[in-house]
This record gives structure tokens, C-alpha cells and sequence, in this order.
């Protein structure tokens, strides 16, 4: 099952207004074990792509007007595009907050030089409010659910996105139905660490939810109602292996 | 046009299919698929599911049948609808013996991945002897309807032989294996004895023993040993408590690995521990560990005393706390114990290389479906 040939990964990662946020942090963690970063700027404010500089690793575009607002899977599908455009045998999918833990550096050619599992899903962690806590109430549980992020690219098949506007998904179809590896390596979600982020992002999702369903999900709900102390557990690093250098 | 054989199993994913238990049943699944594709046959696959369907091995279907109800440890209802939904294959492998009963096609075989009756808990499950005599009942019919029956070990042969002798004949001894070429050279030694519990986190696998054992010899020898549990539990809560555990202690780790990987973790260890309690066959794991020149601690449960020579290539404990504990700082403690049972253990594992396993299966193969 072990594939002598070496793999390549291609991260794709859409941004908008990153700066002071996590994106160097997830850049230079992302560098360090995936060999380009696609960058697709959804038209952000401020000037990020100048910001990150020249690294021949990382390919940034720009688009003129702000896709993500108004459809999700047309960000996506852009992106996977460009990303394509690449060449990679494996296509990672991550957000700019993002950020794998530590044993992905070491692992990451081992899980996917082997030719029997073309997804490879993770469990992420969203933390909250700080960047030490991670929530684990209700839909927050990250246990309960592992998404593909990491799939292997295959050339001849004709993928497709769906038509939906919110949660498109991060990979086109068929990719939902490629042989699956769950892992245990987990990803750490920046995107509510700021409580400051709250608010905004819960007018946002409050949007999109009665636009598509006519109702305010519990989920989106929950953003404003502040977790108890025991919905909240602290965030341990795993240790590395040893499978550093081999 | 290829003959197709159709596989029922009960769960190779959870019933909702977003989980897979990545144990030695699903390993064997997947290199018999492998295996029946190599021979030239089509193959599809049936567990008990809410209705999904998908591929889980390149160019091959798993089903599913929503259907649950279990009677006397048995399926009769599966078994049903499997038959109904899967009229147009020509042979059947039964990939557990009990999902035989009550209807099984005449080129079928079924697999027997050992004794599952050996747990305390088990007696419970029948209130009655009328209870108990039903399960034996639909046991036999299930196991008398296959043309044959593959046992992983000889103990659930011994056990048949004893009950039902009238059925021997049926049964034949297919010890599980191990692929000697993925096999990695062992790694040049650490500071610190690594010590890998490499089985999924239940009891009837000795968790408990061996996680009294980690926590015992790490505060007794702080820096000098390493235990490692390897293998996903059967629910989340679990991986998640494993986890906090284990990074409350600097000499304990919890993780998994695919299969590709695990020789590369074998390589790295000392200590196989395998303690297990109940419910056994020829364990993939131990197997693995043994190949890889482990030393290897066991029990004499299930098909493990099949591969394990008492102090020859290995130790066979009682499935105890305080043996566990005893016989790893044993081992702990004498390198050269460790050395001589490890060489020996790799010797034996080249008997059960996966070569002997395919030949086997490809002679019943023959028999039965040509």
C-alpha cells in the first residue's frame, strides 16, 4: 500500500482583510510541510498580497470584487481552479486561520505516499474567545466529526461544484465520495479566538441562514450565548513522533 | 464475465457510515477484496446501514441494508434481505459465521475471526438455558450452511470439533498474516524502552491492564520507558478521553496510524503488549509486532497461543493487572530477554507470511466457487 513515489501538496487558501490576523502564522506553519500555498484574495481591503512578499511558494490572485458575500461555492470552485492549474498529486484545503498541530510537519508525506485512501479527514478544533480554549458544546464538539481537507487530485475526472451559497463544501464533487483515511492529527480554528470577530460573524451566518432556510439555526444562535466553563477545554498540543527526517 | 461474489459483514463502517474502526477484521477484509480481484471476480459488499452507499476500495461497492435487529446473536432479517437485494451474484463469503443463519447459498464460505463467546458478559445475554440452547441452535445451523468454513485459529476448531463433530469436516485452519516485505528494519536504539499497546480501546483488548501497567512503570521509571496505545476507539468520547490522558503524561502517547505506517511505528518499539481478555483470533497486531522483532506479551485467548511459544518467542500471561505489570518490567528490564524473544518472534512470523495466506484461500477459493 506504501507508493514509492514522492507526492506533492498544493494548499489552496481563500483570504479577505487577513492582516493582523493569523495568516503569517498559518503561512509559516503551512511552509514547512506542503510544497506551494494557491492564495485567492477575495477582494480584501486592506493590502495583503503586497504584505506577504515575494516566495516563489506561495501564488497569490486577486479578485476584483468580493465573491465569498455572495456565493461561496463560485470562491471555492475559483480557487480550485487556479489551484489545479498547479499540478499537485494531493490538494490541501485550509482557511486562513487555520492550523494544523505540529505532527502534521512529520507525517504528512506518510499519509499520503500510499495509494489505497484518497481523503484524508481531520477533526478541528474551534477555539474560543482565546487562543488556549477550544468549545465543545452542542455542534461546537469537534470530536463528532472529521472533515476532508487533504484529497489526491485526480486528473480525468470531471469534477463539479454545487450550487449552494453558504457550507459549499471545501472540494467538488465527487470528492465527498473518495475513500476516506481519518486521521487523528487535529486542526486548530482561529476563527472565533477573537471575541471581537463574534458579533460580526454572527450577523453574517444570521444572514445566510434565513436567506436559505427561513430561520436563525441553533448554531448560529449559539455564537452570542456565551459557553458555561465546562463547555470550554483546554487546548494540549500532541506530541510529536519520531518520525522526523525519515 | 468475471463471477461476482457478494461479502455480508455486519459493520466494516458504523451503521451511519461516517466511521470506520480501522481493526483486524477491516484489514482482512481489504486484502481478501484485493485478493478475490486478483483471482479475477467481481466483488460487492453488504453491512447493516442507514442507506448509503460507497466505494471503499478501488472499483468496489459497499452496501448497505437497514436492518439492526439482532436475535440470539444472530441476524435472521440481514440475512433476509441480503439474500433478496443480492439475487444476481453467484457466490457468498460470510465474512462472521452468525450472519450464515438462517439461509446461506450453496458456494458460500464463511470466516470464523474467533471464539466471541469467551467474555464474561456473554453468559448474561441469555437469561434462560432455553435462551442459551436457541443461540446453539442457530449456531450450528449457521455454520452447517457454508460450504466451508475458514477458522483464523484452531481453538474455534477445537471448540467445534468438541461440540458439533459432525462439522469438522467443514472448517479449515486459515491462520491470519502478515506481509514480511512491508516489514521495516528495526530502528537504532533510543534512550528509553518504547513499549506500543497497538489494539483498538476496548477492555476485552486488556486496555485497562495495559494502561494500569503505563501508568505504573512510567512513575516507577520516570525517562526510561514509553508506552504508546495505538488504535481508535469505538466512540468518540473515548479517543477524546484517551487523548487528555495521555498528555498528562510526558512518557504516554495516544494516536493512530493507517496500516502503511504502523510498520514504521513497529520498528521504533521494544514491547509488544497484547493482554487480551476475550473475543480473540490470530491477531494482525500481534503478528505485525512479532515480524517486526517485538517481544511480544500476550494471553492465552483466542488463536494467540497459535503464535506464541511461552519464553520462546514471546510471553504468554494470564490476562491479568499484575501479570501484565510484572511480566513488562521484566522485559523492561532485561535487554537481552527482549532481544532473544524479539529474534525468535521474527523467525516465526515468516511462517505466517501473507504469500502462505493467499494460497491457502485460493485452494478453498477453488474448491468451493469453481
Amino acid at each position: 500500500m506504501e507508493s514509492c513515489y514522492k507526492h506533492s501538496i498544493i494548499a489552496m487558501m481563500p483570504v479577505r482583510n487577513e492582516i493582523d490576523r493569523y495568516l503569517n502564522e498559518v503561512l509559516t506553519h503551512l511552509l514547512k510541510w506542503v510544497d506551494k500555498v494557491v492564495i485567492l484574495d477575495d477582494a480584501s481591503e486592506d493590502d495583503i498580497i503586497e504584505v506577504l512578499g515575494e516566495n516563489e511558494r506561495i501564488i497569490t490572485h486577486k479578485n476584483e470584487y468580493c465573491i465569498f458575500e455572495q456565493n461561496e461555492s463560485a470562491l471555492r470552485s475559483k480557487l480550485w481552479n487556479l489551484t489545479v492549474k498547479e499540478n499537485p498529486d494531493w490538494i490541501l484545503a485550509i482557511d486562513a486561520d487555520e492550523i494544523f498541530e505540529d505532527r502534521i510537519i512529520d507525517e504528512a508525506s506518510l499519509l499520503i505516499n500510499q495509494n489505497y485512501y484518497d481523503a484524508i479527514c481531520f477533526r478541528i478544533f474551534d477555539f474560543w474567545s482565546s487562543k488556549t480554549h477550544y468549545r465543545v458544546d452542542g455542534g461546537w464538539n469537534p470530536w463528532v466529526k472529521f472533515s476532508p481537507l487533504l484529497i489526491r487530485y485526480i486528473p480525468d475526472i470531471n469534477y463539479h461544484w454545487p450550487d449552494r451559497r453558504i457550507h459549499s463544501g471545501r472540494f467538488p464533487h465527487p470528492c465527498d465520495n473518495y475513500i476516506p483515511y481519518y486521521s487523528d492529527i487535529r486542526i486548530k480554528h482561529f476563527g472565533w479566538a477573537d471575541p471581537k470577530d463574534h458579533y460580526r460573524k454572527f450577523l453574517f451566518y444570521q444572514n445566510k441562514d434565513i436567506e436559505m432556510s427561513g430561520r436563525v439555526s441553533q448554531h448560529t444562535q449559539s455564537i452570542m450565548i456565551a459557553p458555561q466553563s465546562n463547555d470550554l477545554e483546554t487546548w494540549q498540543d500532541a506530541k510529536r513522533l519520531w518520525f522526523r527526517g525519515k | 464475465m468475471s463471477k461476482q461474489i457478494g461479502i455480508l459483514t455486519t459493520n466494516f463502517y458504523s451503521p451511519d457510515g461516517l466511521r470506520m474502526v480501522y481493526g483486524g477484521a477491516e484489514r482482512y477484509g481489504l486484502e481478501l477484496t484485493g485478493l478475490l480481484i486478483d483471482l479475477g471476480y467481481e466483488v460487492t459488499w453488504w453491512q447493516i446501514g442507514t442507506g448509503w452507499k460507497r466505494e471503499f476500495f478501488h472499483g468496489v461497492k459497499i452496501n448497505t441494508i437497514p436492518e439492526i435487529k439482532s436475535e440470539f446473536m444472530t441476524f435472521p432479517s440481514l440475512n433476509q434481505r441480503f439474500h433478496e437485494q443480492a439475487m444476481g451474484i453467484d457466490y457468498v463469503i460470510y465474512f462472521v459465521t452468525f450472519l450464515a443463519y438462517p439461509h446461506s447459498l450453496e458456494r458460500s464460505i464463511s470466516i470464523s475471526h474467533g471464539v466471541f463467546w469467551d467474555y464474561p458478559g456473554f453468559d448474561s445475554k441469555f437469561r434462560t438455558e432455553t435462551e442459551r440452547m436457541e443461540w446453539l441452535r442457530r449456531y450450528h445451523i449457521a455454520l452447517g450452511g457454508p460450504a466451508k468454513v475458514v477458522s483464523v485459529d484452531t481453538n474455534t476448531i477445537n471448540w467445534v470439533n468438541a461440540t458439533w463433530p459432525g462439522l469438522s469436516h467443514r472448517m479449515e485452519y486459515i491462520p491470519n498474516f502478515v506481509d514480511i516485505n512491508s516489514v521495516k528494519p528495526r530502528s537504532k536504539k533510543g534512550d528509553k524502552v518504547k513499549v506500543i499497546f497497538p489494539r483498538r480501546l476496548t477492555s476485552v483488548r486488556g486496555l485497562n491492564e495495559a494502561a494500569y501497567t503505563a501508568k505504573m512503570l512510567t512513575a516507577k521509571y520516570p525517562g526510561e520507558i514509553e508506552f504508546h496505545f495505538v488504535g481508535r476507539g469505538h466512540t468518540d468520547i473515548l479517543e477524546a478521553e484517551a487523548s487528555k490522558w495521555a498528555s498528562e503524561n510526558e512518557d504516554i502517547y495516544y494516536y493512530w496510524q493507517p496500516p502503511h505506517i504502523m510498520y514504521k511505528v513497529y520498528a521504533e518499539m521494544d514491547i509488544a503488549l497484547l493482554p487480551t481478555k476475550a473475543a480473540e483470533g490470530t491477531s494482525l497486531s500481534c503478528l505485525e509486532a512479532m515480524a517486526s522483532g517485538c517481544a511480544v506479551i500476550t494471553t492465552h485467548i483466542g488463536g494467540l497461543a497459535n503464535m506464541i511459544i511461552h519464553d520462546y518467542n514471546g510471553l504468554l500471561i494470564k490476562p491479568t493487572p499484575d501479570s501484565l505489570l510484572e511480566a513488562t518490567e521484566y522485559l523492561f528490564k532485561n535487554e537481552n530477554e527482549r532481544h532473544r524473544l524479539g529474534e525468535n518472534a521474527k523467525e516465526v512470523a515468516r511462517a505466517f507470511d501473507i504469500k502462505h495466506w493467499k494460497h491457502k484461500w485460493e485452494k478453498i477459493i477453488n474448491r468451493v466457487f469453481k
